[in-house]
């Protein structure tokens, strides 16, 4: 993205325009996501396909607020690849973990019955 | 204007000392991005992980204990399923009695993201070595993050507090609120997690808040204009678009899901 390379201290005594264009649509980008979420808890049931349009949803999000505030899309491959591969081993940690918890719940509900 | 001349002339350290060009002397940035940048990177992915652990944990407590199976509607406070979470987070400041499900969080999550905001407005303003600006911006980012976390300690009071009419626990008595031992809502951990996983959030909020205080009266200073560059701003700004981000996986996991 071109608006983001103006990285250099600009001329002594003179102070280039903002340029925040790409911010406020970010930000209108997030405000609509989370209105969506909304959405959904108001008219749709709880079950698996609710909390997975969340989920979704929550990972657009993220990736907006990574990506564009936090500027990790302009970065080198190397660092990117360096943040999201050990976020991705942490969904394979959350995927095991909680079918383990619904395991446990089973086993511990069989044993009282 | 001739301020600024003066002191961007008094120290331009690449004049004092010879440049660093060597690969085992600081002459090479990994990745193209300066060290206290990528420290911060590293430092966050590794605070990124202590989230999880506390997100994960949520997901195995909650599938260990039964889930309501009824209706929204017939919808009651017992510890023997995990609760609805707009059930539990229905209350609003200055509305009592009256059922907001998730309107104070939806509040909080608004905050919290226009903070974000006018933190990166912030670090660009700081790009444009515009003091006025990056003043103007993180002042705007302190309130909003102290707004947020008045607003956390308004949720905490309310859900220790409890309900008007509490619920009738398994000893017969009728308990009200939430400590670390007992709470109406549900099994013992939901409370637990819901002090341990917004606590642990909010303490990171009032960190940022001291960092972007210091940020504040450092540019206040000239302390980065003298510098030459406003990559303070730009670190502690990482920072606290990391915790925006976390705030967006527990309010999806803990309050949506």
């Amino acid at each position: 993205m071109a608006q983001h390379s103006s990285n250099q201290p600009p001329q002594l005594g003179e102070i280039p325009k903002p340029n925040t264009g790409w911010i406020w649509k970010t930000f209108w980008v997030l405000v609509g996501i989370t209105a969506l979420e909304f959405v959904f808890v108001f008219l749709m049931d709880p079950g698996t396909l609710r909390n997975t349009i969340f989920i979704i949803l929550t990972i657009f999000k993220a990736f907006f607020i990574v990506a564009e505030f936090m500027h990790l899309k302009h970065e080198t491959k190397g660092l990117i690849w360096t943040i999201l591969i050990p976020m991705g081993l942490l969904i394979w940690l959350l995927v095991a973990l909680v079918s383990e918890g619904s395991y446990v719940g089973e086993s511990i509900q069989n044993a009282l019955n | 204007m001739a301020t600024t001349s003066t002191t961007q002339t008094l120290s331009s350290p690449s004049t004092q000392e010879q440049p660093r060009t060597g690969t085992w002397d600081g002459g090479n940035e990994p990745f193209k991005a300066s060290y206290g940048k990528l420290m911060m990177w590293f430092f966050l992915l590794s605070d990124a992980f202590t989230f999880a652990a506390f997100l994960t944990t949520y997901g195995l407590m909650r599938h260990r204990h039964l889930a309501y199976t009824g209706t929204n509607e017939a919808f009651e406070f017992s510890t023997a399923y995990w609760p609805i979470p707009d059930k539990v987070f229905n209350a609003f400041p200055g509305l009592h009695g009256i059922d907001l499900p998730l309107g104070f969080v939806a509040l909080m999550t608004m905050i919290l993201i226009f903070s974000s905001v006018t933190m990166v407005l912030a670090v660009e303003a700081g790009h444009r070595m515009d003091k006025k600006d990056v003043q103007k911006w993180l002042l705007w980012t302190i309130l909003f993050g102290i707004t947020f976390i008045s607003c956390q300690a308004w949720e905490w009071s309310h859900f220790i507090a409890g309900t008007d009419e509490g619920t009738l626990m398994e000893d017969g008595t009728r308990f009200f609120g939430a400590n670390l031992q007992r709470n109406q809502y549900g099994p013992v951990l939901f409370a637990d997690l819901f002090f341990f996983i917004t606590g642990f959030h909010g303490t990171h909020v009032f960190s940022g808040i001291c960092l972007l205080i210091w940020s504040f009266i450092a540019t206040t200073n000239g302390t980065f204009e003298k510098r030459g560059h406003y990559e303070m701003v730009e670190k502690i700004g990482l920072y606290w678009h990391f915790v925006d981000l976390v705030w967006v996986f527990v309010f999806t996991f803990f309050y949506l899901v």
